[in-house]
């Protein structure tokens, strides 16, 4: 069996880093390949036809050569760019919360089209978002719809409905959170010393089980959060990502110093 | 540790070898060529090179006004009295102030930030030198003309400007931005659509 020696994809732009004189590798999300790394051979060079193709979150149509080493791109075609995502510094932050997220929970080679549609549609929710969303009364709702929606394609879905250790349905007010446990506890379950156990209140479960509930990003429904439910919401949804990353995540460290500044 | 030396070289030429390779723009093959090079040239050569590096790691400051590296504070540029200091650029690195001198057109002064914005890699406005241009439009004597942002068209280096931007907002400071457009020797047919949407809204009256 010969593959063929050119491909093609389409797919969005995580991130990209320079190589050799004036290459980049850029690395992607594609539809048909998942992650994808590629060489972009002269990128660098203000007259290449390349250049400006590989900027992260920009969804790009690609023809690839297979290489020894790296894969490389034989042309490139800019299908959206996100213009208005990349129109002001915190939603560039945004976007590139989705860009760590995705990069971070995809594996090479492992394809789901649903990931990179959840993507292509949150970037067009933070477009529509007003510059001004950097304050706190703002909610990030999309965003949180994002990492609720890619802890499910990933498969790391936290519990939502009953307790993960006894499995009872959980009754108001009498429920806590354990991102390492898996989800939501009842309020009689004992954990083991080393898992961190925080409170978890109506309000809040009721937002992730919406956020678990609704069907795409456009259809979820303008919300009057108070902060503090905001907080908590961010912070589970957080503390879950980090759990299962085992990292910091650093966009969303960058829009919360912005937010304080 | 060092691991064990690739069979047929060096323990100090492998060290050699692994500090070139961290150098930016330098890869494993470069580094083994320049390494190879360093060990067959007269001694008194070698040591020349040993010296400038250590020689810029002794000297070398960041200027107190512009932040560019320099050997006495304040630079060149801020000590010339023909500058017009009605102007400030802001560039991302050294290179790129060198590259606007190379012009010989723009005779104001620069603000070098040392880097941009980057949420991904963790650097915030206080990781570059923003706080100190804030406070340097702060201090001016006079009002400011003009503040020129001279970063990069880059995701990163716009969302920099972006922050810039708000953050003077209401200042009454005039904030530009270099225009953009289509590269000399380019070509139409292969701009990407932020290039061209760009170069058509900065483009110009033809005189
Ligand atoms: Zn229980
Ligand atoms: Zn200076």
């Amino acid at each position: 069996m010969t593959q063929p020696r050119t491909y093609r994809a389409v797919g969005l732009t995580l991130r990209k880093s320079p190589a050799g004189e004036a290459d980049l590798i850029a690395s992607l999300y594609s539809r048909e390949h998942g992650k994808l790394d590629v060489l972009a051979r002269g990128a660098r060079r203000l007259t290449s036809k390349l250049m400006g193709h590989f900027e992260p979150l920009t969804l790009v149509r690609l023809s690839i050569a297979r290489g020894r080493t790296l894969d490389i791109v034989a042309e490139a075609e800019v299908v959206n760019a996100f213009p208005d995502v990349k129109a002001d510094y915190a939603s560039v932050a945004r976007g590139l919360h989705v860009a760590e997220l995705i990069d971070g929970f995809s594996a090479s080679s492992a394809s789901n089209p649903q990931v990179l549609d959840l993507a292509l549609q949150t970037l067009d929710a933070i477009g529509k978002q007003s510059p001004a969303a950097t304050d706190d009364h703002s909610p990030d709702l999309p965003l949180r719809y994002f990492d609720l929606q890619l802890l499910q394609l990933s498969g790391f879905l936290p519990e939502l409905y009953q307790c993960v250790e006894c499995g009872d349905g959980l009754e108001p007010e009498r429920h806590r959170f354990a991102a390492g446990a898996g989800g939501a506890l009842c309020a009689d379950c004992i954990t083991p010393p080393e898992i961190v156990v925080r409170p978890l209140s109506l309000p809040a479960l009721k937002v992730l089980r919406l956020l678990h509930r609704t069907e795409s990003v456009d259809r979820l429904p303008q919300l009057n959060m108070p902060a503090t439910v905001q907080r908590e919401v961010h912070g589970i949804l957080s503390e879950t990502l980090q759990y299962w990353l085992d990292r910091q995540l650093r966009a969303q460290s960058f829009l919360d110093a912005a937010k304080l500044a | 540790m060092t691991p064990d030396p690739t069979p047929g070289t060096t323990r100090s030429l492998g060290q050699l070898i692994d500090r070139l390779h961290q150098l930016p723009g330098i890869g494993p093959k470069s580094a083994q060529r320049i390494a190879y090079y360093i060990a067959h040239v007269p001694d008194d050569e070698a040591r020349a090179l040993a010296d400038a590096i250590v020689a810029v790691k002794d000297m070398i400051l960041f200027c107190d006004e512009c932040r560019n590296l320099t050997d006495a504070s304040p630079c060149a540029i801020c000590a010339n009295p023909q500058r017009n200091r009605d102007q400030i650029c802001v560039v991302e690195e050294s290179r790129d102030l060198v590259a606007l001198e190379r012009t010989r057109v723009y005779r104001g002064m620069y603000h070098v930030l040392h880097g941009t914005l980057s949420p991904l890699n963790g650097v915030g406005p206080e990781d570059i030198h923003l706080p100190q241009l804030f406070a340097r439009l702060q201090d001016q004597d006079s009002p400011l003309q003009e503040l020129i942002v001279a970063t990069n068209p880059t995701l990163e280096g716009d969302a920099t400007a972006d922050f810039i931007y708000r953050r003077l907002a209401g200042s009454g400071i005039r904030i530009t931005r270099l225009a953009l457009g289509l590269p000399v020797g380019g070509s139409l047919e292969f701009a990407d659509e932020t290039t061209l949407s760009r170069a058509l809204a900065g483009r110009n009256q033809l005189e």
